[in-house]
């Protein structure tokens, strides 16, 4: 096939790209569909049941069989719609679904055996016998199904997302759209206009009829540069807005690099944008009429066929025929003319049709059949009961124009039938803020269609109290359709209404004979519209064929509404394209350059990075590691990294009040530079978390909380304050990155900070156990001290501000070289902290009581707390379950957290369950396994053996039960 | 969706934390006779309107301001906004 | 009153030896490691202090005198800011300024870096709209918004047309750091 004169391509600059590795040429301006269609390629594709052939149907974004895959290796994209991929040299485009050639595809097979693959055949067939499903079944369909195949690898490319704010989004850049961007722009209103075509002028530029006696492009270049010229104006093209989601918040996505050669920086951009109001002129789909073998390759839209000739300079085939129910077939067959393309007749089912031209007419006819394997050869024209073969390369189907209502009805409203006009019109109550406008509006001549973007953006500006002058717009056609439906072509043969799921109207029969009636049950029992295009070219049509077998109308059979997203978007470009990595925020502590420099393993802990344990030359394991760091501590002195922690600063004259109210145990009687143990509950009852509340000043207070519970201690404190209490004086603010933390703990750790401390006296008597100030270390940096301890041991965490907190690690380990100074990690801090019978995470899991934990003391009846009246209800305050520490009674055996606990020698079920353990470690000061758990009655059971078991690796372990505490049960160290 | 703040305007809802009923501001006091089953109450049973629901929004990537906002859980129109302080000052003092 | 000299070196948020800085086509993006912060909360019903003579801005707004400049952060609560005072106890001096006044150092909680355009206001919008969902209408010159931004709660404070400031968590001053980086050289590779 050659060029055809004219069109909106750049013939001075020729473009190379292949098809199936074939070199073939293109120009600027050329789609892929529109290049293949010049190079005489009509197969393009395999259907995706029946692998019949299948060639380009239409020349926009509702394309349903010219799905390609483009680029290769991890680039490979498939199911890329052919008629919307701009073209660009270099491009690289393979067919997809065959097995073998395009051509000779194996699995074509399959359309031989198409009276077994009728509608609901998955449901019907591959039922039994059952175990065949998993084995056989199911891996065979997966083969043979879907259209592209993935790439398999992960995506290289880079995606981005982005915020924009307008007064007014106009969706579409066809007549419609650019009327109402005019419209609006003129009055200063920040206006968006997106398109998700590469050139502005949607339908336009498939057109030819004139604008003020001047061509479209004319009228169109004119109203592109005034936008341009305008500040508040922003133009997006290769922008679809897939989406409306509430509040006026629409999701585009900007195909920033798809249409340029070779690996780009970024290759997508997905934009939310907050428009205060729309106007979606998305235009209008044409339909296709379905008759019998209505799928060869050459049979598509007419209006396609026109936009491939007029925009694209290129036709299908040299002999052309058109299929109409309208007016607008005609047109299609003038502009053909126009371009020397010679036009086999026009078939026209409407009786009274006239020709507009000098082409052979067929009025009151239809196409009954249709020739050719791998590309249309004749049609089957019938009329008054008499058949005849037309010899034609091509032919435009033309069944009337869908108004794109699709965003319209993305709020569930339904789209309204208009009787006079046959077609769905956009939902009175679409999305608030959202006017619909142009052929999307019904309003399908292209002055109407001016006339209407004009008005849709005075109307919606109208609202933001913005007064619009409607601009002089072009004197243009102005004509209708004259349609007379028909809705597809009575016989024998399978005439197919939805051609990528392979959906025909002896599917719709069937599925009608078998009570799938209404549109939902019809759509899951014969696949209709579930496709990647999402039946944009099918839905309407096999509405029509359901309501002409029930005998009801359109509207009585129902209507098909839409959810995002208009046309498909890549996961990749949803993701907003972070990965690896930058998946998430990545914390560091401030010690962590240290940390690394030691060859610290670090362990995710939410969104921080901790140091897990310090391993040293010669350690073959990290047991080994871990157990020198808790040694070293025990004996000398360990150094952690704390910062991790919440840490909320309180202030106010009823900062002890408020903590009062928010902790179990009460806080507004602690000392000034003293420390107290806190324990929170939920409102239920049950324990949320757990930390130390300092009190640096009358009114000051600093409480921590658990590292995974900063957030939500956090905003439950908020919660607390404005809205249960606002009447105290409080005010809460969160400093936890703002100091580094770090517990000097071990029998050394008094020693060892009295060496940077500025003259402070750190002996027991003038800082005491739970003792804090405020102090300068290292000649005069400020710093705030705790003696607290997690460990057991006598300990202290000092905090300095965070820039200093690396330094200050290097120094503590440096200089406390001589007293046994160890870096550890959170794992010998966990292990520690068992030895101890410290409550952590694991025990504080949202199903335990303060009472379970043996702090049920700590829950004040002398005043009221959050939790502190549901703590005691009757469910909770009866439960006998409390920690007890637990030791194997064969020291070589493990403690492992998740085994349930028994009454030794008792069946094991859950009627004799009596506990579970928390946590479990190997405790290097002991010599064997210790663990944590809650166990009935477990208070008054100590000595006693029970038996862990642990049916998931089939272990049964015989355990003592022990106090919590391990080591050093009177507190002696932690008070020296 | 958007939430109207009381005094930073539209703000997006991504940047807020939904608790759910506004009811919670509702809290017994602790330390009354029958506080257990006020507290049963208050903590269990809230209701669930299909319709105009008062709700609790925390500012959290924001002002950190909690508010209430009245919104149609069936349309998610969003009927108004104020601040969650300012409407349990009020209803103190109406107690008081 | 600055720190009594001591000898323990302070890192930078990002860790690097010095600030990191970075520069694509017309911005110019640098960690800002000298900006000292406070937060200042009004007691109940207690009276605005001016500190250094500054009047606190009100809903979203910024302010500068000087050194020291303060934003909004939330009703009855500011953040003040002491341009290169990061290596003094600004809170004190602050507390000093504001007497009655719950106030808080914030100097290492954040990390922020300052974005400058060097071809007017356009470079800094257009970034804008890559970084946060925040109408640049409410984030003219003067203005300061939390906002979030690539799951992080961040201030975004517009200290002129042609310069922006982002503060962020100090522990994840890396993440935000790429981020930052990232949105401006891709600008300047679209600007190309």
């Amino acid at each position: 096939m050659t060029r055809l004169s004219g069109g909106l391509i750049d013939r001075s600059r020729t473009l190379r790209f292949s098809f199936n590795g074939q070199a073939l040429t293109g120009h600027p301006g050329d789609t892929l569909a529109s290049a293949l269609m010049a190079n005489g390629v009509l197969l393009v594709g395999r259907s995706f049941k029946y692998h019949r052939p299948r060639g380009i149907f239409t020349a926009g974004s509702e394309e349903p069989n010219a799905l390609v895959e483009i680029g290769s290796g991890a680039r490979a994209e498939p199911n890329t719609r052919a008629t919307v991929v701009e073209l660009f040299d270099g491009l690289q485009a393979r067919s997809q679904n065959h097995v073998g050639s395009l051509k000779r595809d194996l699995l074509a097979v399959n359309d031989w055996f198409s009276p077994f693959f009728a509608a609901g055949f998955y449901y019907k067939t591959f039922m039994w016998p059952q175990k065949f499903w998993e084995k056989f079944y199911e891996p065979a369909i997966r083969h043979a199904a879907g259209l592209g195949r993935l790439s398999g690898e992960p995506d290289p490319d880079a995606y981005d997302k982005g915020f924009l704010h307008c007064d007014l989004l106009v969706i579409g850049g066809g007549a419609a759209g650019l009327a109402a961007a005019l419209t609006a722009a003129r009055t200063g209103a920040r206006v968006i206009l997106a398109d998700e075509d590469f050139r502005l002028g949607g339908r336009f530029l498939a057109e030819t009829h004139p604008l003020d006696d001047a061509p479209a492009t004319d009228w169109i270049a004119g109203a592109e540069a005034e936008l341009s010229s305008l500040p508040n104006l922003r133009i997006m093209r290769r922008t679809t807005v897939y989406g409306v989601f509430d509040s006026g918040v629409y999701g585009a996505l900007e195909r920033v690099s798809d249409h340029l050669p070779g690996p780009a920086k970024l290759r997508q951009t997905l934009w939310r944008i907050t428009a205060r109001r729309a106007v979606l002129a998305a235009g209008a789909t044409e339909r296709h009429i379905p008759f019998a073998n209505n799928d060869r390759p050459g049979v598509m839209l007419a209006g396609a066929l026109r936009a491939y000739a007029n925009r694209y300079a290129v036709a299908p085939a040299e002999r052309v025929a058109i299929f109409t129910n309208n007016d607008d077939g005609h047109r299609t067959a003038l502009d053909l003319l126009g371009k020397d393309v010679a036009v086999a007749g026009v078939i026209d089912s409407r009786a009274g049709a006239q020709a507009q031209g000098d082409y052979p007419l067929f009025a009151g006819a239809t196409v009954t059949d249709s020739k050719g394997r791998h590309g249309l050869r004749a049609v089957e024209v019938t009329a008054n009961g008499r058949a005849e073969w037309l010899d034609c390369g091509a032919l435009g189907v033309s069944g009337g124009w869908n108004p794109n209502v699709h965003l319209a009805s993305h709020h569930r409203g339904r789209p309204v039938w208009d009787e006079a006009a046959q077609v769905f019109l956009p939902p009175p109550d679409g999305p608030e803020g959202l006017f619909v406008a142009g052929a999307a509006a019904g309003h399908g001549s292209t002055a109407a269609a001016l006339r209407s973007g004009a008005e849709a953006a005075r109307d919606a500006l109208a609202g933001l109290g913005l007064d619009v002058s409607l601009p002089d717009l072009p004197r243009t056609e102005d004509a209708g359709l004259n349609l007379h439906p028909l809705w597809h072509v009575p016989g024998k043969g399978r005439a197919w209404v939805d051609f990528q799921n392979d959906v025909t109207v002896k599917d719709i029969a069937l599925s009608y004979l078998e009570n799938m009636r209404p549109v939902e049950h019809l759509k899951r029992w014969t696949t209709l519209g579930m496709a990647t295009d999402q039946g944009k070219t099918a839905n309407v049509t096999a509405l029509a064929v359901m309501a002409e077998l029930t005998g009801q109308t359109i509207p009585q059979t129902g209507t098909t509404i839409f959810r995002p997203p208009y046309t498909p978007v890549a996961l990749s470009a949803l993701g907003g394209g972070d990965n690896g990595g930058h998946f998430k925020p990545r914390r560091l502590t401030p010690t962590h350059q240290w940390a690394a420099a030691q060859g610290a393993v670090f362990v995710e802990v939410g969104q921080w990075m901790r140091a897990q344990y310090f391993p040293r030359a010669g350690e073959s394991h990290w047991r080994e590691t871990v157990d020198r760091e808790v040694l070293a501590t025990r004996k000398g002195v360990g150094i952690c990294d704390v910062t991790t922690l919440g840490k909320v600063d309180v202030q106010g004259a009823d900062a002890g009040e408020f903590l009062n109210r928010v902790y179990a145990n009460a806080m507004g009687s602690l000392k000034v530079g003293m420390v107290r143990y806190g324990l929170m509950l939920r409102e239920d009852g049950v324990v949320w978390d757990d930390g130390t509340c300092a009190r640096l000043a009358d009114t000051h207070y600093v409480v921590t909380t658990t590292t995974a519970n900063a957030g939500t201690i956090y905003r439950h404190m908020e919660f607390c304050r404005q809205c249960l209490w606002p009447e105290l004086d409080v005010q809460l603010i969160s400093t936890t990155d703002a100091w580094a933390q770090i517990a000097v703990a071990g029998p050394n750790a008094r020693r060892l900070l009295e060496r940077i401390v500025d003259g402070f006296d750190l002996s027991n008597e003038a800082f005491p156990f739970m003792a804090c100030a405020s102090l300068t270390i290292c000649g005069g940096l400020r710093a705030r001290l705790f003696r607290i301890s997690f460990s057991g041991e006598l300990a202290y965490e000092i905090a300095v501000p965070a820039r200093y907190g690396n330094a200050l690690m290097a120094r503590l380990v440096e200089i406390g070289a001589d007293l046994g100074a160890t870096p550890y990690g959170t794992e010998a801090l966990g292990v520690m902290r068992i030895e101890k019978g410290h409550a952590a995470g694991n025990e504080l899991n949202g199903q335990t009581t303060a009472q379970m934990l043996g702090l049920g003391r700590m829950v004040s009846t002398k005043k009221d707390s959050i939790g502190a009246v549901m703590s005691r209800r009757e469910g909770l305050a009866s439960e006998r379950r409390v920690l007890v520490g637990l030791e194997p009674v064969d020291p070589a055996r493990p403690v492992v957290a998740g085994a349930h606990l028994f009454a030794d020698g008792a069946e094991q079920n859950t009627d004799t369950d009596q506990g579970w353990i928390t946590s479990g470690a190997h405790s290097p000061h002991l010599g064997h396994a210790i663990g944590l758990g809650f166990l009935d009655n477990g208070a008054a059971r100590m000595g006693e053996m029970i038996v862990a078991a642990n049916p998931l690796q089939g272990q049964t372990v015989k355990v003592r039960v022990t106090s919590p505490h391990f080591i050093d049960p009177e507190g002696e160290r932690l008070r020296a | 969706m958007l939430i109207p703040h009381p005094l930073l305007g539209p703000r997006d809802a991504q940047e807020f934390f939904c608790l759910g009923s506004a009811s919670l501001l509702d809290r017994p006091d602790g330390m009354s006779d029958g506080a257990q089953a006020a507290f049963h109450d208050y903590v269990y049973l809230r209701d669930n309107p299909a319709g105009v629901h008062r709700e609790l929004w925390f500012h959290e990537q924001g002002d950190r301001s909690w508010l209430v906002v009245t919104r149609n859980t069936l349309t998610h129109e969003i009927l108004g906004a104020e601040l969650a302080r300012d409407v349990a000052l009020r209803a103190k003092g109406g107690a008081a | 009153m600055p720190d009594r000299v001591h000898d323990l070196s302070p890192l930078p948020a990002t860790g690097g030896a010095a600030p990191a800085t970075a520069r694509h086509g017309a911005l110019t993006l640098t960690e800002n490691d000298g900006l000292a912060l406070a937060s200042l909360a009004l007691r109940r019903g207690g009276a605005q202090p001016a500190p250094f003579g500054l009047t606190l801005p009100g809903p979203g707004g910024w302010a500068a005198q000087g050194e020291i400049s303060a934003f909004w952060t939330g009703p009855d609560q500011w953040m003040i800011e002491g341009h290169r005072l990061a290596g003094m106890d600004f809170a004190a001096r602050v507390a000093a300024e504001a007497s009655g006044a719950s106030v808080t150092e914030q100097t290492d909680g954040f990390a922020a870096f300052e974005i400058r355009s060097s071809a007017g206001e356009a470079p800094i919008l257009a970034l804008l709209a890559k970084l946060v969902n925040i109408d640049p209408a409410n984030l003219a010159s003067g203005r300061a918004a939390r906002t979030g931004l690539h799951h992080m709660s961040v201030f975004v404070i517009r200290r002129a047309p042609d310069h922006l400031a982002v503060a962020g968590m100090r522990s994840a001053a890396g993440t935000l750091w790429h981020v930052l980086e990232t949105a401006v050289a891709r600008l300047d590779a679209a600007a190309a």
